[in-house]
């Protein structure tokens, strides 16, 4: 089916890119076919492996020994890409073929300024601007992605995430290409933000009418932001069509597993817990942990403002508590684990100040206390074994005498979140994925049998499909093994599957509190409904910003009172005082 | 300015104490350096160890060595603020002053030279080894020079000694100028100081570019695998530009560290070279001042040594924000 050169758009014909390897040839694009036509925004999902990011890096000419573009035929408004020389391609990025990467963090040249890494687009791409000129250019492209103008004197560093985000978009449309490739440009972002930075991209693209190809593997994402969408697995097309169609009658099961993999309101499985009304002592002995009148602040700023609640422990529970990057929350967590003092008031753990432990009492803080932090790929040592790993915790808690024992334990912590010990215990954690890293350390926590487990962002780096399962593992600890887990997060429709109660916190205060049904299906504070709102719902017809634009709700928040919060009802076996 | 203050403070500290411990280190061997020199002399001249004890009481009223050990120690640290640093014990009666004046310019010209060269030849073919498109012929040079680089470097100097100076008779084994020349300003002798500088320069440069490159090498592999190169490339930036801009760029910050560093090492970095090609510079008047415990004289090298890394050291915390723009935050 090849594509006339004429037509408008990118017209795809059997690419296939292949990579050479001591395993033999790997297929990853193995001959897929499509169509973009300009204005049109289209998702490419599948998992990491199935070739959505190697067929955005053919269309830019950026396959690399030991790949190959072994067949097919790419042209963009009559442009036969695949046929250019590197030299010729090079012209075309960003000119005409332009990409946003996902690594938003770390894609900026830190030691330039913004308007610099603007600029030498233009330059390298014969097109050099006038001093005036320049500034003007600058600063439209900066208003176009509603940055001010200020930014553009900026270093990187000196932006927030979604500002850099923001700022890479302004630099990848200044030639106006007439596709553009954005790969998952919100993976790292909390929901706020990406709505924001999504808003800009969708925005931009209509400004420059360009076609436009989103990377990712988030279905809420791409219900909310493209018109047509491409489902990839093992470097072929499983399925292709409007979105509308796809999500309504999925046909491909790969598809359904993808959508299903999306926590959702109207699937959530468990039976919520019964809720009382009304303050009820925690239980008879000793919570297992308690905030009392608890704050921190670090200098001027006030991280976490005074907060007490107490955690039974006897009837384990899922807390999750909510916020954006700067509300508090990782604080709470550091807090909890004892990794800061706090300002004022005191962390007690079982009745003692978790700061102010004797050495006994530390190791069985330690040993019940456990934690599983954001970056599955900074949390292992790379000189050392999984072995090693998981030996460690052992031998510190005098959980094994011998060998066999600590192996038998290890095998049981593999298993205990379903991966297979003879292809785990004696890898390095390089040879593992980001997902295998992430369940390894959820049952490292979960073989020293903790009490109470802070999980902080546990899923937001790994794919879709394996975020369920690493909740329903984080769900196991609970149910099966009676184990208390402080969920700390940015995603509220993660918080909203597995959590039993939830504090939203804004500007280091809790300003609204629940179980889940009442916080996100009734949100009552400003805050929590833009939180809700910006939800990425795996459904074509919910949209973002149903409850209004981003502008008027992040107006009503700063106009809205976070001293108090709303708390509508509690839990037994957690307690917000 | 608060900066500024700060770091300047903080030098000063660093020469006092560098200054307190030269007083006393020495102080702590029970060899009597003017007992040395006259027993020494004596030898020579063929004079009797008659009345040695006289002799040397009164030279140790003359150097105020027969003083309490604190008035010692505050008189010199008041002489080094003035820079008074003393008469030598054994290049009597030259001030300690004027002869490390007379050597310094020779071992910043020669080291500083040198370090500079290696740097930039080194940086760059580190640079270069790992950047994809980057000439050939640097998989033949580089292997060769990083070898180089695990033979010290007294060793190369006397291997080109060997080879240039005595059996080719090209240039001359060692020296700052040919003896017998007087030092002026004009052309002849300026010519005769670069030839006497080539070997020194040499065998410096043959054994440290290596480690140069060793160093660049490693950072650049490291920023290539960085976001933002993917990016540049991305967005189709011209090959030039990622090299220089945003690989070199972001790599080379380290290495300036390390430069600054090496800078401040020019006077003790030279005693070896300087001592092998019988350099007229400061390492090589540290090296005499040690072997008869010239006091005075080492106190004087070691306090020029302290002087230029403090003052590196500064010059680095000062202009490491110009280079890394993320310090400046940090302020």
């Amino acid at each position: 089916m090849n594509a006339p050169a004429s037509s408008a758009g990118l017209h795809v014909a059997d690419l296939k890119v292949e990579y050479y390897t001591d395993d033999g040839i790997v297929k990853a694009v193995d001959g897929i076919d499509f169509a973009i036509r300009p204005g049109v925004r289209m998702g490419f999902v599948g998992e990491s492996g199935s070739g959505k990011t190697t067929t955005a890096l053919a269309l830019m000419g950026m396959i690399e020994s030991p790949g190959k573009v072994t067949s097919g035929v790419a042209r963009l408004d009559g442009l036969d890409l695949l046929s250019l020389s590197d030299a010729a391609f090079e012209q075309h990025r960003l000119a005409t073929v332009s990409y946003i990467p996902q690594g938003a963090m770390n894609s900026l040249n830190p030691v330039a300024r913004i308007e610099a890494q603007i600029l030498e687009g233009f330059r390298d791409h014969g097109a050099p601007l006038a001093r005036a000129d320049a500034q003007r250019r600058v600063a439209s492209l900066l208003e176009q992605v509603g940055l001010p103008p200020a930014v553009g004197r900026m270093f990187p560093h000196e932006l927030s995430g979604g500002m850099k985000q923001r700022a890479c978009i302004a630099i990848a449309i200044a030639l106006r290409p007439k596709l553009l490739i954005a790969d998952e440009p919100t993976s790292a972002l909390d929901v706020i933000t990406q709505r924001r930075v999504m808003e800009t991209l969708g925005r931009v693209q209509d400004d420059i009418g360009s076609a436009l190809i989103l990377i990712g593997h988030d279905m809420g994402l791409m219900a909310q932001f493209v018109d047509e969408m491409v489902v990839m697995r093992d470097g072929k097309v499983v399925e292709h069509g409007d979105v509308r169609t796809i999500f309504a009658n999925p046909s491909h099961p790969y598809t359904r597993t993808l959508i299903e993999s999306v926590p959702s309101l109207e699937r959530r499985s468990k039976p919520s817990r019964a809720t009382t009304n009304g303050g009820q002592a925690a239980t008879n002995g000793m919570p297992l942990l308690s905030f009392d009148g608890v704050s921190k602040a670090y200098g001027q700023v006030e991280a976490l403002r005074p907060l007490s609640f107490t955690l039974a422990g006897d009837m384990p529970c899922v807390v999750a508590i909510v916020g954006q990057s700067g509300s508090g929350k990782t604080t709470l967590g550091s807090l909890v684990l004892g990794f800061e003092t706090a300002t004022n008031g005191r962390v007690t753990y079982s009745g003692d100040d978790v700061n102010r432990m004797g050495r006994a009492a530390v190791n069985r803080f330690r040993r019940e206390v456990q934690a599983v932090f954001q970056d599955p790929y900074a949390s292992y040592n790379p000189f050392y074994k999984i072995d090693h790993v998981l030996t460690v915790p052992l031998k510190n808690f005098g959980m094994a005498s011998s060998r066999e024992e600590a192996l038998d334990h290890m095998i049981r912590a593999c298993e205990s979140v379903g991966l297979d010990p003879a292809q785990t215990i004696h890898r390095y954690a390089h040879q593992m994925s980001g997902g295998q890293r992430q369940r390894l350390m959820v049952g490292r926590a979960i073989m020293v049998k903790p009490r109470l487990l802070v999980a902080d962002e546990p899923v937001s780096m790994v794919d879709a499909s394996l975020r369920s399962t690493i909740l329903g593992n984080l769900e196991t600890m609970k149910t099966e093994l009676g184990i208390s887990v402080l969920y700390i997060t940015h995603d509220l429709a993660t918080a909203y599957e597995i959590a039993d109660y939830i504090l939203v916190l804004h500007k280091g205060s809790v300003v609204e509190a629940g179980v889940p049904e009442t916080v996100i299906d009734d949100p009552q504070h400003p805050y929590t409904r833009l939180l809700v709102d910006s939800i990425p719902w795996p459904d074509p017809n919910r949209h973002w910003g149903a409850g209004g634009s981003l502008d008027e709700e992040t107006q009503s928040v700063a106009e809205a009172d976070v001293t108090q919060p709303l708390v509508r009802n509690e839990i037994e076996g957690f307690r917000l005082a | 300015m608060l900066r500024f203050l700060k770091r300047l403070f903080l030098m000063l500290l660093v020469i006092w104490l560098a200054a307190s411990l030269n007083f006393l280190l020495p102080r702590l061997t029970d060899r009597n350096p003017i007992e040395e020199v006259i027993a020494a002399s004596m030898g020579e001249s063929g004079g009797t160890m008659e009345g040695i004890e006289e002799i040397v009481a009164s030279y140790e009223a003359r150097f105020g060595l027969d003083q309490p050990l604190w008035k010692q120690y505050l008189f010199s640290l008041w002489d080094s603020l003035r820079f008074d640093l003393g008469i030598s014990i054994s290049f009597f009666p030259e001030r300690v002053s004027t002869l490390v004046l007379q050597a310094l310019p020779w071992s910043i010209a020669l080291i500083g030279t040198a370090t500079a060269f290696a740097f930039a030849i080194g940086t760059a073919l580190g640079a270069l080894t790992v950047w994809p498109g980057a000439p050939r012929f640097l998989n033949v040079v580089v292997p060769v020079i990083m070898v180089l680089a695990a033979i010290p470097f007294y060793l190369i100097g006397l291997m080109l000694i060997f080879l240039f100076a005595s059996q080719l008779n090209w240039l001359p084994t060692g020296g700052g100028y040919a003896p017998g020349t007087i030092p002026d300003n004009s052309f002849e002798f300026l010519a005769e100081v670069f030839v006497h500088s080539i070997l020194p320069i040499l065998s410096i440069l043959l054994a440290s570019i290596g480690i140069w490159a060793l160093s660049m090498r490693g950072m650049m592999v490291t920023v290539q695998g960085e976001d933002y190169m993917t990016f540049a490339k991305a967005r189709g930036l011209s090959g030039w530009r990622r090299f220089w801009r945003y690989a070199v760029r972001n790599a080379i910050t380290p290495q300036v560290t390390t430069l600054v560093l090496a800078l401040g090492n020019i006077v003790t970095g030279a005693v070896l070279v300087e001592r092998i090609f019988g350099y007229p510079g400061i390492g090589n008047l540290l090296f005499q001042a040690i072997l008869v415990i010239d006091y005075y004289l080492i106190y004087g090298c070691v306090y020029v040594l302290v002087l230029t890394i403090g003052l590196s050291l500064m010059i680095l915390d000062l202009i490491y924000p110009l280079i890394d723009p993320r310090i400046r935050a940090a302020g």
